[in-house]
């Protein structure tokens, strides 16, 4: 393998590394404050996607309006699954919460074959993305590669800065530890739990665009192994850690490149390897690698 | 009387039903056949899904896997030569392969084993996960198991599938299957050993200290619980003669849960309407996907619409009826008739010495919540263990009862060494205990509760409860442990409400069954943990009383913890005084009033 | 002046009747406290205040020293009482274990905008509890429990409340540290504070407070001066059990 089949390797692996991690921290977030595995979230990237599309593509809107509109009807709908699925069931047993959420997920796809048919629909990548940029010694990159990454550490970069530096990520962060305590300080604690559910939706929105320029189509299940996969890198990263849920994300990303790139023949297990990390992280370090012990008492 | 009018009714209700099957064909067209078929099929997935997350509690999302594995075991057994010859395109398939053939039958029982083999291997080590965390990796698995699925062509033919699979899953099949199956099932539910998965459902540590070794129950309903998964896989293979890896994507699982979940978690009755409501509703909503023609007006189908109402339905049962139809009821045929009331030995040992704790020091982090504590309990006593909150009590409590592991230190029961052995084992060697904050099996009944306290006591096998008309030991044991649960109760002014939910009774009452829980499992020591918290004086007051008959009656030792002064200065022989950890006094009662060091603790300083 | 009145307090847990008929009144500036064994309902009573605990009652007003209009706050989540001026320094100090010290006191203020009067607060904390100064970069989670105690009070001061309500404050602490924590207490309330102290070491409350109630088994057995009831041989009783 050369140096320069390498690197698109690499710069692969890192694009779809940080797209994981960018779904990854939407549910380590839901799941940190409410334990709640939000099945739902695979599909909220999924409706990222298509409304990209439909604005671009079928109305014509420009890129820039066109990325706006999809992020904030996005985080539209993933404020309304909180709103109507997650929220009635905040003093039910944890179990009636997730079994809601699978619910969810399978009604936003199959509301998406229904309202978008199920036929795979092509989306046309601007050809500014595109065009191969060329590097010394022989590299040569698609400006969509770098932009991935870039636009994902940034995005990342911004939350941590909302998280750290905020007083709603204060807030955020202190109810992830003790919803009451929280509550005792006069926090609104809906509030709180539906700004994380709206910047989850926002960031998972932006990965679904991402991701239908990366592999340029569009249909109702494509937020399915992507979103599952998303999950394990946040266990991985150690579920409530936002950074924790980009490296897990990261490593998800060049372990899938990475092996297929040196072991064509594995390429059909390509899916499995996220499976066998989990059950390894889960066996050997169950807190993931950045997370916290959440301990039961006697 | 009530037993053979029960088994009457239910031997008429199913030569009714089998004669009914009989004449189907002639009754139903195909389509309804096989709804009926389907619902027998989701059944029997639903009731092993059931047994491992309703019943025993376990969260798992891999019920697809198991069913892969059992409709590819059945389905490469039942095959022919020449079919397989016929399909194996791509590559070949492995010659000892080609040739190995069994009968139907023999190759869903033998397609149940695989999947409950694949179970238990996967079991050993993700059981020791809880809660969400297992639920995902056995989607993992379940995904894994797809994935080889499709890769290893030479052995199922890959993504292709199987095809002309014979269709040997008749009616009669069907049906017969879930008949035993269910019969099983509900059997061993209803034998002490059901009692036990129950238990660890509802509270898993107050199970381990009724002596059950929890991670085995639950490796045997998980695996019992892929057997089935297997079983419905092969017979729904050998319906739809069809089966390809995309059969078995995470969607079939939900689709089991979603049964389970509108019968009601934890109700074999609910697994088997859930799944004819369910199986029915799914068949008869592919109306809406396909076009529709009245009169002159076409309505075109819509595709997806089935899936959307589908899930609609399902959020829509989990927000405003959570616990399905059944919520954990069971059907019997009890609620035809108006119930009546229905109305009972002692163990001893002597040895000096019960209790011997040696320089026992527990740390968290680097924090002591016991530093160096030593004492003894001789037959017989009653010793009171009191310091204010925060003094290390309960941790004594969880260090002697085996919930956390000395840092250093020894602890004799007995004369044996108990230090570092787990619950279970502490309490099969005579040890039982209560816990500060009541720890019952809240859904089930009192009677119920005792007799799981006795389930350690019992020598008959968990396999045997499978069929109990076989292994009568079972019905004897089980008679034997309910009578004296009901002597227990009695004794403890429970009598009552022996089929009450344990969850509903008064406070105090909650209390004696927690004690009464823990007498059944025939204890030589036990530990109390704040009895009198919550009671009022009358109540503490014949508490007093209660605890000195405990002693006398079942010739106990009994170490306790309380607040009540007025409990503890009354009943305890000997008071040792915990603070921050530390063993600050120990005397008679009297003794201990007087100690300056018992008051400042107590009353802070000043108060002496 | 009345502050809080409290009629025909209940709380049920299920089958437990923890709270049975409570009624007490607190004063603008006193230190009221409630002392009884546990599991008597103390705790059960602030958390019902503070809107924690669902909870029914005859009366439940709050008269705010900033408008002096009494308001029913019966029933309210717990965000619209610390905004009323009320709030809560809870059993088992519940600091937040991985936030550092100083993020504890600021969500404290949580409700509060005015970036001076937060910084000015934080700086009467830190006076009030030195120790807290010199661990503000440390996390929660990492202090001891005198220190952690110390900052669940600063914490639930940075709100700036009129009616502070503190559980058990000296538990789990050493005799030395309780003494200063009750220092502490009266130092509060001379400023300005009015206190509601729930607390198990009854000499120690008794002696700070001006008054009094007595809870056993959900209900008030006996009320008065702080004084009165530290000469009351049945307080003496309950807690060495005579």
């Amino acid at each position: 393998m050369n140096l320069n089949i390498f690197i698109q390797h690499f710069i692969n692996a890192l694009s779809l590394g940080s797209l994981y991690g960018l779904v990854a921290v939407g549910y380590t977030m839901v799941y940190g404050i409410l334990r709640l595995i939000n099945f739902a979230h695979g599909d909220i990237f999924m409706l990222g996607a298509y409304f990209v599309y439909f604005a671009t593509i079928v109305y014509h809107f420009p890129w820039a309006v066109g990325v706006i509109t999809a992020i904030i009807l996005t985080t539209i709908c993933g404020l309304l699954v909180d709103r109507i699925a997650y929220k009635p069931l905040r003093e039910a047993p944890r179990i009636s919460a997730l079994i809601s959420a699978i619910g969810v997920s399978f009604f936003i796809e199959n509301f998406a074959v229904v309202v978008f048919t199920g036929m795979p629909r092509p989306v046309v990548q601007p050809p500014i993305l595109m065009k191969p940029i060329e590097f010394s010694g022989g590299v040569r990159l698609i400006p969509l590669g770098i932009l991935v990454p870039v636009v994902s550490f940034a995005l990342v970069g911004v939350l941590l800065w909302l998280l750290y530096r905020t007083k709603p990520g204060l807030a955020m962060r202190a109810i992830s530890f003790d919803i009451e305590a929280t509550r005792m300080m006069g926090v609104s604690v809906n509030k709180i739990i539906a700004l994380a559910f709206g910047l989850g939706s926002a960031l998972a929105a932006v990965a679904g665009i991402m991701w239908a320029l990366r592999y340029p189509r569009v249909e109702p299940f494509m937020g399915m192994t992507p979103g599952i996969k998303a999950f394990i890198a946040a266990v991985f990263g150690g579920i409530g850690s936002v950074p924790g849920a980009m490296i897990g994300g990261l490593i998800l990303g060049f372990v899938e490149i990475m092996s297929v790139a040196f072991f064509p023949t594995l390429s059909g297990y390509k899916d499995a390897f996220a499976f066998l990390l989990l059950i390894m992280i889960l066996l050997f370090r169950p807190t993931g690698l950045l997370g916290e012990k959440l301990e039961d008492k006697i | 009387m009530r037993r053979t009018r029960n088994l009457i009714l239910t031997v008429i209700a199913v030569v009714l039903f089998a004669f009914f099957l009989d004449k189907a064909p002639l009754l139903l067209n195909g389509y309804w056949q096989r709804i009926l078929n389907l619902i027998a099929i989701n059944a029997i997935l639903a009731l092993s899904l059931n047994l491992i997350y309703g019943i025993t509690g376990m969260f798992s999302l891999g019920h697809a896997g198991f069913m892969a594995i059992g409709a590819y075991v059945s389905a490469l057994l039942v095959l022919s030569p020449a079919q397989k010859n016929a399909m194996w395109i791509l590559e070949d398939i492995y010659p000892w392969l080609l040739n190995v053939n069994a009968p139907f039958i023999a190759s869903i029982i033998i397609a149940g084993v695989v999947a409950a083999i694949f179970g238990l291997l996967v079991a050993l080590p993700v059981l020791r996960l809880g809660g969400d965390y297992l639920g995902i990796a056995t989607l993992g698995f379940a995904e894994i198991i797809r994935i080889l699925i499709t890769n290893t062509a030479r052995l199922t033919n890959g993504s292709l599938g199987l095809k002309g699979i014979p269709a040997y899953t008749t009616l009669f099949m069907s049906w017969g299957c879930l008949g035993v199956v269910l019969l099983c099932t509900v059997c061993m539910l209803r034998s002490n050993f059901g009692g036990v998965l129950r238990a660890v459902r509802d509270d898993e540590v107050a199970a381990r200290m009724m002596g059950i070794n929890t991670f085995r129950v639950k490796v045997i309903a998980f695996t019992l619980g892929c057997f089935g998964g297997g079983l419905g896989g092969a017979l729904m293979g050998n319906l739809i003669t069809t089966i390809d890896p995309r059969m078995f994507m995470i969607t079939q699982t939900y689709n089991i849960l979603m049964i389970i979940v509108v019968g009601g978690l934890g109700s074999v009755t609910g697994s088997i309407i859930g799944s004819a409501l369910v199986t029915t509703m799914l068949e008869w909503l592919r109306f809406v996907e396909n076009p529709i023609t009245i009169g002159s007006i076409n309505i075109p189908g819509i595709p997806g619409m089935r899936m959307v109402i589908f899930s609609l339905l399902l959020i829509m049962v989990i927000i405003f009826r959570r616990e399905g139809i059944m919520g954990m009821r069971e059907f019997t045929w009890d609620i035809f008739f108006p119930r009546r009331k229905r109305a009972a030995e002692s163990p001893s040992a002597k040895t000096d010495t019960v209790l011997e704790v040696r320089d026992v020091t527990l740390k968290f982090g680097g924090l002591s919540a016991i530093d160096d504590l030593s004492f003894d309990i001789k037959h017989g006593q009653i010793m009171g263990l009191i310091g204010p909150n925060g003094a290390g009590k309960t941790s004594a409590f969880n260090v002697i009862s085996g919930f956390y592991k000395p840092t250093s230190g020894t602890i004799k029961f007995m004369g044996e060494s108990i230090g570092g052995l787990s619950p279970d084992k502490v309490c099969k060697a005579g040890m039982s205990r209560t816990f500060q904050n009541i720890r019952l099996f809240g859904h089930e009944t009192v009677l119920q509760n005792v007799m799981t306290g006795s389930r350690i006591r019992q020598k008959y096998s968990w396999w045997m409860t499978l069929a109990p008309f076989v292994f009568t030991d079972v019905i004897r044991e089980d008679s034997a442990v309910k009578a004296r649960a009901m002597d227990l109760l009695s004794q403890l002014g429970l009598a009552d409400f022996a089929y009450e939910k344990a969850s509903s009774l008064p406070y105090g009452a909650q209390r004696r069954l927690e004690i009464a829980r823990a007498l059944a499992t025939r204890p030589k020591f036990l530990l109390l943990d704040e009895p009198a918290a919550g009671m009022n004086p009358q109540e503490s007051e014949e508490l007093l009383q209660f605890i000195r008959r405990l002693r006398d009656e079942f010739d106990l030792t009994i170490l306790l913890i309380e607040h009540d002064m007025k409990v503890v200065m009354g009943v305890c022989d000997y008071i040792h005084v915990l603070d921050q950890g530390v063993h600050i006094a120990q005397g008679t009662p009297d003794e201990i009033k007087a100690n300056p060091r018992v008051i400042e603790a107590y009353l802070g300083k000043g108060a002496a | 002046m009345s502050m809080l009145k409290i009629d025909g307090l209940n709380v049920n847990y299920g089958a437990i009747h923890a709270v049975r008929d409570v009624s007490l009144e607190i004063n603008r500036g006193e230190i009221v406290t409630l002392i009884g064994a546990n599991g008597a309902g103390k705790s059960s009573v602030i958390r019902s205040i503070m809107g924690l605990t669902k909870s029914t009652a005859r009366e439940m007003t709050y008269t705010s020293p900033r408008d002096n209009k009494p308001v029913n706050i019966l029933g309210h989540p717990a965000e619209d009482h610390v905004k009323l001026g009320i709030s809560l320094s809870p059993e088992g100090r519940r600091i937040l274990p991985q936030l550092t010290v100083e993020e504890n006191l600021r969500l404290g203020a949580y409700i509060r905008d005015d970036a001076k009067g937060i910084a000015d607060d934080m700086e009467y904390v830190y006076g009030l509890f030195p120790r807290l100064k010199e661990r503000h970069r440390q996390k929660g989670g990492t202090l001891s429990g005198g220190e952690q105690q110390m900052l669940a009070v600063g914490r639930a001061l940075m709100s700036r409340p009129d009616l502070l309500m503190l559980d058990e404050p000296s538990l789990g602490l050493a005799p030395v540290l309780v003494d200063e924590v009750f220092g502490i207490i009266r130092e509060i309330n001379a400023q300005g504070r009015t206190i509601l102290l729930v607390e198990q070491n009854a000499f120690a409350a008794l002696k700070a407070a001006h008054r009094a109630y007595v809870l056993e088994v959900g209900a008030v057995s006996l009320s008065g001066t702080g004084v009165e009831l530290l000469d009351n041989p049945k307080v003496r009783a309950a807690y060495l059990g005579g």
